[in-house]
């Protein structure tokens, strides 16, 4: 089995505030390989962000990481220093942001913010960033002439395409994307995953996909992680998990979506709320709101048991193989 | 967050978890008590106000008596020396504290209420009536203040009382921008609209939906007026705006230099008063570091704690 | 259920629709004085009724102007033109603070944000209060407890929450506040604007499900406003599809979502993710926002539109029936045997 290009053991990250100390991501590892596109879905709360931002080396306090190893291409991330860090950063592996509108500088045109990232992380003449800045562009489908055009000028959708571009300057191995398509309407949301995926494609880069959205991650990712009150509900191959989800959160996000096309099925969602993670529960973190939930639940916090290639935190699973690793 | 067992029966309640706020008149206390300047301004503010409210205690002598030896250094007898006619200055001094701080208390109040109508009203109207209103802002804020006060001064009869009316009209201006920008800020805020489609009055919207939203920066604005107040009250005594019988700093100074005091070999009768402003002001100044740190959580202090790493 | 006219002077009887708007249309101007007029055409000529116990999905993307129409019903600002018949009353013939209050009684209205739809300063019984101090004004004290009580109760909630402050609540708690909130009146109409859009999908049903039971029991017609086409599918009785400002489409949900006949209905449900399908629907239409400053005549989808032809672009269409809907469109007009499978004939396959 080839290297993966990231491996996350362990991680743990903490807000330590006034008011509360809430570990907001207990323990999580995964792997992503080469190529791979990898889905992190959940809701409010869940700690996905958080997630992103610990694997990013993006968080800044009261939020820290306390624990666990990001190792990338066999470096932990967690303990390079900031300019170990700046030389990997964008070259490496770059982030997109939820909100292209937060991330960009609105006083600045494309062109202009495109020039700053590369001369930031290496070393270009103003030709060749010329030249990269037009081929990224085209790369997403935007004309070159918006190189002069300035963020509010450009529809949301291009503005995410613009941000897109912008992770690519350096063709990464690793691209992390937060919520890209969350601020955009149904179509334009379709068009940009469908352009991302054929990015991938042809560039060949590993993407984190996080988002709360499971209908985005269900048509393009390879694997899929969801998440619940800072922890890994379930871990899978994306077509596997969707046929036949194993973790009754899965189950019930999966049923809570309403269809459009076949036939008008009841809607049922997941009543109840998350946890309070600065309080979380003893047992599993899911109980009070699981549809199956047996008494064992309320006292045993479930470990991460092995099903067949997936992973599944919940007692349901716990007589059936040996714990997974 | 988790609802209680009774309301889980009736209630399907949902949504995204949420961490406990603690209640904003109890974060003000802990913000004030964390913050070291903050809680040197509360200190000294105190004091004052303990100094103004019982200055018979404190003062050695009564300040309006003149039986003493005039011009006299500081001593055991006299900290702080005599004035030309013979009065203790510290006593003087102290019992100054009282009309200084009223003043600079009323002018506050009065000039951050005037902001905050102007400022609130020109924000939530909106068209013609913030247009004119913004112009009575600017209009106020570019005057030019010493023409302005020399004017009044032949008019007006030197006094706390014309002090607290021109104060007023010098500096209610320059908080009224920064609150209209606040009001803008949140007008289209759905909360507002809802009340407006209820059918509130406008008048009831300002008082009861905006104001209250905006008590951080109503006191940290009362709290930089005081400043400005507490040093201009004096600098306007001092030029011989006030009236000099009255006891305050600021005619403490104007007196002592209309008495040549530097000159004549007692510097304290000057020095005293201009210091108590000096530390009136700062403890305002300081006071105000805590609605910095609640009006911008980046500023809060992060808890440096080592928890021991989980083994990889 | 005929009624003479009541004391408000309106009439409600089989006939007369609880609100029906004519030619309603809301322009904006942009730019200041001193540059060339720009004009925002965020609705234009918009006809609908609504009746009494029924809900009604109004669906369209970002520009399309429903959020708009949501507000021109509310009074929050006045149309450019076109009236407003409520019970039979026309909206701007009111004038009095007295009988615009009155409306305001009537018809009430849920915010999508349930972090900026309430006043953090003031715990949440302040605007169910507020509501019902104003609006029914006959309750004593006691009796406006009760009622806050039974409102929240019928929003799903228990009495208890009516002490908390917002930020202690959760989104979809707010959200029922907010409803529980628009109940206080006794409105015979509320307008949801985007009621569910942010709150996490889990969540979304049983508020959804709640709107239902509201028109059940407490006889509300809701005008459930979203960009979300598919949850109106599990909440409303008819649907009206809106695009740059215009209606495209209108009818029963189920006839509309399973046989679209406007050429944007087709692209909108072709988009529309569901996780449990497998095949992957593709199109080049890349989702740019409408023009709607300064439109010329035609239709304003005609730039995306894949089959649009030479009419589209000099005769802005007009919503007319087709079968059991209404469509504007000049091609679906013209040949209804075109009409395409429910599958999307705006995509194109790739190879």
């Amino acid at each position: 089995m080839p290297e993966p290009l990231l491996d996350v053991a362990d991680l743990t990250v903490d807000y330590l505030t006034d008011a509360a100390d809430v570990r907001a991501v207990d323990r999580v590892s995964f792997t992503v390989g080469p190529g791979e596109f990898l889905g992190i879905v959940g809701e409010s709360g869940c700690g996905k962000s958080t997630l992103l931002f610990g694997v990013a080396q993006l968080l800044s306090p009261p939020g820290e990481v306390t624990g666990g190893q990001v190792v990338f291409r066999g470096q932990d991330m967690v303990r390079l220093g900031r300019e170990e860090l700046r030389h990997i950063r964008w070259r490496d592996y770059s982030v997109v942001m939820q909100s292209a509108m937060n991330a960009l500088n609105p006083m600045k045109s494309i062109g202009a913010q495109f020039k700053d990232t590369l001369e930031a992380h290496g070393s270009m003449s103003a030709g060749e960033i010329r030249q990269r800045s037009v081929e990224v562009l085209k790369l997403v489908g935007i004309d070159a002439a918006h190189l002069k055009s300035y963020p509010h000028q450009l529809s949301g959708g291009m503005r995410q395409r613009a941000m897109i571009a912008m992770a690519l300057l350096y063709t990464p191995q690793l691209v992390i994307m937060d919520e890209p398509t969350s601020a955009l309407d149904v179509v334009a949301q379709r068009s940009l995953m469908s352009k991302i995926k054929d990015l991938q494609r042809d560039l060949g880069f590993a993407i984190i996909f996080v988002t709360h959205d499971m209908s985005v991650v269900s048509r393009y990712s390879d694997r899929v992680l969801v998440m619940y009150a800072g922890q890994i509900a379930e871990a899978a191959r994306t077509d596997a998990m969707f046929e036949r989800p194993l973790h009754p959160y899965s189950r019930g996000l999966l049923n809570a979506f309403p269809s459009v096309r076949g036939p008008r099925r009841e809607l049922v969602g997941i009543p109840g709320a998350p946890p309070d993670l600065a309080r979380p529960p003893s047992g599993c973190r899911f109980a009070p709101r699981c549809s199956e939930v047996m008494p064992a639940c309320l006292t045993r916090a479930p470990e991460l048991f092995a099903v067949g290639d997936a992973e599944v935190r919940c007692l349901l699973y716990a007589e059936d193989v040996k714990k997974a690793v | 967050m988790t609802t209680d067992a009774s309301a889980s029966e009736i209630s399907v309640s949902d949504g995204t978890s949420t961490v406990e706020v603690k209640r904003p008149p109890g974060r003000f206390l802990r913000v004030v008590l964390r913050n070291r300047k903050a809680t040197a301004g509360a200190v000294i503010l105190l004091v004052m106000v303990f100094v103004a409210a019982f200055p018979g205690l404190i003062a050695p002598y009564d300040p309006q008596a003149t039986r003493f030896p005039p011009n006299l250094l500081p001593s055991s007898a006299h900290l702080l020396g005599t004035t030309q006619i013979g009065q203790d200055v510290l006593s003087q001094l102290i019992w100054s504290t009282r009309l200084t701080l009223v003043v600079t208390l009323v002018v506050s109040v009065i000039a951050t209420f005037l902001s905050m109508i102007v400022g609130v009203t020109a924000a939530y109207a909106g068209g013609i009536t913030d247009r004119v209103l913004t112009l009575v802002i600017d209009v106020f804020l570019i005057l030019p203040v010493l023409p302005l006060l020399i004017l009044l001064a032949a008019y007006l009869p030197p006094g706390v009382s014309s002090l607290i009316i021109v104060l007023c009209i010098t500096s209610w201006a320059f908080q009224a921008r920064q609150l209209r920008s606040q009001g803008l800020s949140i007008r289209n805020r759905d909360f507002l609209v809802a009340a407006r489609v209820r059918g509130e009055r406008p008048l009831y919207i300002i008082l009861v939906e905006i104001v209250p939203t905006m008590t951080s920066l109503l006191a940290a604005s009362f709290l930089g007026l005081a400043v400005y107040v507490v040093g201009f009250a004096a600098s306007l005594q001092f030029l011989g705006l006030g009236n000099s019988g009255e006891l305050m700093w600021g005619t403490m100074l104007y007196n002592a230099q209309q008495a040549a005091a530097l000159e004549a070999g007692n510097p304290w009768w000057a020095l005293a008063p201009g210091a108590a402003v000096a530390l009136l002001g700062a403890g305002f100044a300081l006071l105000n570091y805590a609605f910095d740190e609640i009006g911008n959580p980046a500023l809060r202090p992060v808890k440096r704690r080592r928890r021991a790493r989980a083994s990889a | 259920m005929a009624e003479a006219r009541d004391s408000n002077g309106s009439t409600v009887g089989s006939n007369e629709p609880l609100l029906r708007t004519v030619d309603l249309t809301r322009h904006f101007r942009l730019g200041g004085m001193l540059e060339a007029k720009q004009v925002l055409h965020a609705v234009d000529d918009f006809n609908f009724v609504i009746q009494e116990r029924e809900i009604v999905a109004l669906v369209g993307e970002s520009g399309s102007g429903k959020s708009t129409v949501a507000r021109l019903l509310a009074r929050v600002y006045p149309p450019t033109r076109g009236e407003i018949y409520y019970r039979g009353r026309p909206l701007h013939r009111l004038r009095s603070r007295r009988a615009l209050f009155w409306y305001r009684g009537e018809v009430a209205m849920v915010f999508q944000d349930p972090f900026s739809a309430f006043n953090p300063v003031h715990r949440i019984s302040h605007g169910v209060m507020r509501n019902l101090i104003l609006h029914r004004p006959e309750l004593s004290r006691v009796e406006r407890q009760h009622e806050a009580e039974r409102v929240c109760e019928s929003v799903g909630l228990g009495p208890q929450m009516l002490t908390r402050f917002p930020y202690e609540m959760s989104g979809g708690e707010r959200q029922r506040i907010g409803f529980a909130q628009a109940l206080a009146v006794r409105p015979k109409l509320i307008l949801a604007d985007e009621p569910v859009s942010m709150l996490d999908v889990s969540i979304r049903a049983g508020v959804l499900n709640m709107m239902a039971g509201l028109r059940d029991r407490e006889g509300v017609s809701i005008l459930y406003i979203t960009h979300d086409i598919a949850s109106a599918r599990y909440v409303a009785d008819r649907i009206i599809v809106m695009y740059a400002g215009h209606q495209v489409e209108a009818g029963p949900t189920e006839t509309v979502l399973a046989d679209p006949k406007h050429p944007y209905t087709q692209l909108l449900l072709s988009a529309v993710g569901d996780p449990r399908e497998k095949v992957e629907s593709i199109s080049a239409d890349t989702g740019e926002p409408p023009r709607v400053i300064n439109p010329d005549e035609g239709c304003r989808f005609r730039w995306r539109c894949p089959r649009a032809i030479e009419q589209c672009a000099q005769v802005t269409p007009l919503l007319s029936p087709l079968g059991s809907v209404q469509v504007a469109c000049h091609v679906a007009a013209a040949g209804s045997q075109d009409s395409s499978t429910p599958a999307s004939t705006a995509s194109i396959t790739k190879s």
